[in-house]
């Protein structure tokens, strides 16, 4: 209940500022989807070895694997950011000792700004995801029930991660720094994540499975590029697409699991940060 | 005890430890690896507000008075003792606690620069559960009472120091909290936003039974706006007295001698009744600074000793003043005496 009240206040306070600095809002997407366009002409279009490498994969539609794998690779950006720069930011201003004195309690506090800044995200990536696409003649495929629940687990699944990372950054303030660096590597990873890549010795294979983003991203291009089909081989030696719902895609079944675990992982790490930053009296200060 | 107090601090001690890297060693002037040093910021602690009570924590920088309000605060968690705000512990009811107490603490940005100071206010109080109509009641009403009525659709980063401290001050008081909590709230402030911060916490403490706990280097704040004074130094309570009494702790008379030349002082300090004496050397000449016993009699004796002395030795007596008694005196008494006991 705490939550969704938490979550009102900060859709008002997203809100006010949205609408106040809705010139920068509205700019911020078109440079976002002037920076999309440059990119897919550079890297993909001007570079036949870039294309290549990416036709081995047998993706038809490379343009709009990339523009998905840099949305999703920025979201997933975004979202630990949130708890890494957003909390620095936040102590710096003195308004995270206002949150940790809220009587909801910091980890909501978190959870619903995170919620409120993921949605703004997920629209405004979405418009962006829906012009560039339409641009290089790509096509994205719909299919609500999907798409909502492997957004709600890409989600938990970041935001897990983000409060071990933010857990960190509470007690130890240089790991916002490290940070950086892990978002990348997720961003990288979202933009080349595919079913090849998991082509790995197990260990290797594992560690892939048990990062936050890789199966999200897989999934989420299994169902808006490739419309949920796989290609299979017939009676008699040729290649057929037949349709496999995501509920039966293996990579499925490992974002749940990876999703659980990082959601646990997370809030226990932040919890016993939150409690040991406090003993320390660095909570709230940066 | 506990009935009595809203806030009430027990037996607390905190200790902060600070790591040095290739720190010179004092005694060998070499220079070491690694050097751990212990900071008190709370060494037995042990006071109590009343409803209705403005106390003021005072104390030289890097006293303890910051981690006395996180404590209450639930901000920082004492290492032993406990602080109990209307009866619960702070540590293990921090959620109900949180609802009581509302803080300002120094020194941060507090609200939300973009938004306004109605809209800071309808945040600030969505997350402390104040909803709906009485929530943009307060809001407005708080503006009222604080003098920001006319700043109230203008965006934070426009507002002067003074108003942002004044919104900080309602931003603590939206949940309305039985408990206000205000470190060092007049620093970089002028006269007249100073003043009128101080007349408002006056009015609602007195008015509204609230308690206030401020912490503050200014003395004259301090005098005027706080019933009861505590004095705290190197983590330790050194004076915890209501501010009249306070005063008189020191109870010797302090009368001043302004002469045409500097007299020898030693004499003075001899005579029956002469606590000290001192020679200051002020804008109009000399002036000879004697601390007198408070028993009437023998301080008459003193006066009328001390002024034959003078006389004695030629010494031209040009006034005689009596000097009174200020907490800014008294403080720095304490906090000497203090700091020479432990050096020793």
């Amino acid at each position: 209940m705490s939550f969704f009240l938490v979550m009102k206040a900060e859709i008002v306070r997203s809100f006010i500022i949205m609408r106040r600095y809705w010139f920068r809002t509205l700019t911020g997407m078109f440079i976002g989807y002037g920076m999309l366009m440059v990119l897919i002409a550079g890297f993909i279009y001007s570079r036949p070895e870039m294309e290549e490498g990416l036709n081995r994969f047998d993706d038809p539609t490379a343009a709009t694997n990339f523009v998905l794998g840099f949305i999703i690779g920025m979201f997933a950006f975004g979202v630990v950011g949130m708890f890494t720069q957003g909390l620095q930011g936040m102590a710096a201003t003195g308004v995270l000792e206002q949150l940790c004195m809220s009587p909801h309690g910091l980890a909501v506090n978190f959870m619903a700004q995170t919620v409120v800044g993921a949605v703004t995200s997920i629209i405004s990536s979405g418009i962006m995801v829906f012009a560039v696409t339409w641009s290089v003649g790509g096509m994205l495929h719909w299919d609500t029930i999907p798409i909502l629940v492997l957004l709600t687990l890409t989600f938990f699944n970041l935001v897990g991660f983000g409060f071990m990372v933010g857990g960190l950054v509470l007690v130890f303030k240089q790991v916002g720094q490290v940070a950086i660096i892990l978002r990348m590597g997720l961003f990288a990873l979202a933009v080349f994540a595919r079913e090849e890549i998991l082509d790995q010795p197990w260990p290797l294979a594992l560690m892939l499975h048990l990062l936050p983003i890789t199966d999200a991203t897989i999934c989420l291009k299994y169902v808006l590029i490739k419309n949920q089909t796989m290609t299979v081989m017939g009676p008699d030696g040729e290649t057929i697409e037949v349709f496999r719902s995501l509920f039966l895609y293996p990579p499925f079944y490992w974002l749940i699991a990876s999703c659980v675990l990082w959601t646990f992982i997370g809030l226990t790490v932040f919890r016993f940060m939150e409690d040991y930053s406090r003993s320390k009296g660095t909570l709230g200060s940066y | 005890m506990t009935d009595d107090y809203l806030v009430e601090l027990q037996d607390i001690h905190k200790v902060f430890t600070t790591r040095h890297l290739l720190p010179v060693d004092e005694e060998t002037r070499k220079r070491r690896l690694f050097k751990k040093r212990d900071v008190y910021a709370a060494n037995n602690v042990s006071f109590g507000i009343r409803r209705g009570e403005v106390f003021g924590l005072l104390g030289p920088n890097g006293a303890g008075k910051t981690t006395m309000v996180k404590m209450i605060s639930g901000l920082v968690r004492p290492d032993k003792g406990q602080a109990l705000v209307d009866g619960l512990n702070v540590d293990k009811k921090r959620k109900q606690v949180l609802r009581k107490v509302g803080v300002v603490l120094e020194g941060t940005r507090t609200s939300i620069w973009p938004l306004t100071p109605l809209e800071n206010l309808i945040y600030y109080g969505m997350l402390k559960d104040v909803r709906g109509k009485l929530l943009r009641q307060r809001a407005h009403d708080l503006l009222d009472f604080i003098g920001l009525k006319d700043k109230k659709n203008v965006q934070v980063r426009r507002l002067s120091r003074g108003q942002k401290q004044k919104l900080a001050i309602c931003i603590a008081l939206i949940a309305d909290p039985q408990v206000l909590l205000l470190d060092e709230p007049s620093t970089g402030l002028d006269v007249q936003s100073s003043r009128a911060i101080k007349d408002r916490i006056m009015e609602m403490t007195r008015d509204h039974g609230r308690c206030v706990l401020v912490t503050t280097h200014d003395m004259h704040v301090a005098q005027e706006l706080c019933d009861h004074i505590g004095i705290i130094n190197h983590g330790k309570l050194i004076a915890c007295k209501p501010t009249e009494a306070l005063l008189d702790v020191f109870s010797e008379q302090v009368f001043v001698f302004r002469t045409d030349k500097a007299p020898t002082v030693a004499p003075f300090a001899e005579i029956p009744g002469v606590v000290r004496a001192d020679l200051e050397q002020g804008m109009d000449g000399p002036a000879l600074v004697v601390h007198l016993v408070p028993e009437l009699e023998a301080r008459s004796a003193a006066l009328y000793a001390v002024t034959r002395q003078l006389e004695h030795a030629d010494v031209r007596l040009r006034a005689i003043a009596q000097r009174q008694q200020n907490l800014e005196n008294v403080f720095l008494r304490l906090t000497a005496e203090s700091d020479l006991a432990e050096s020793q």
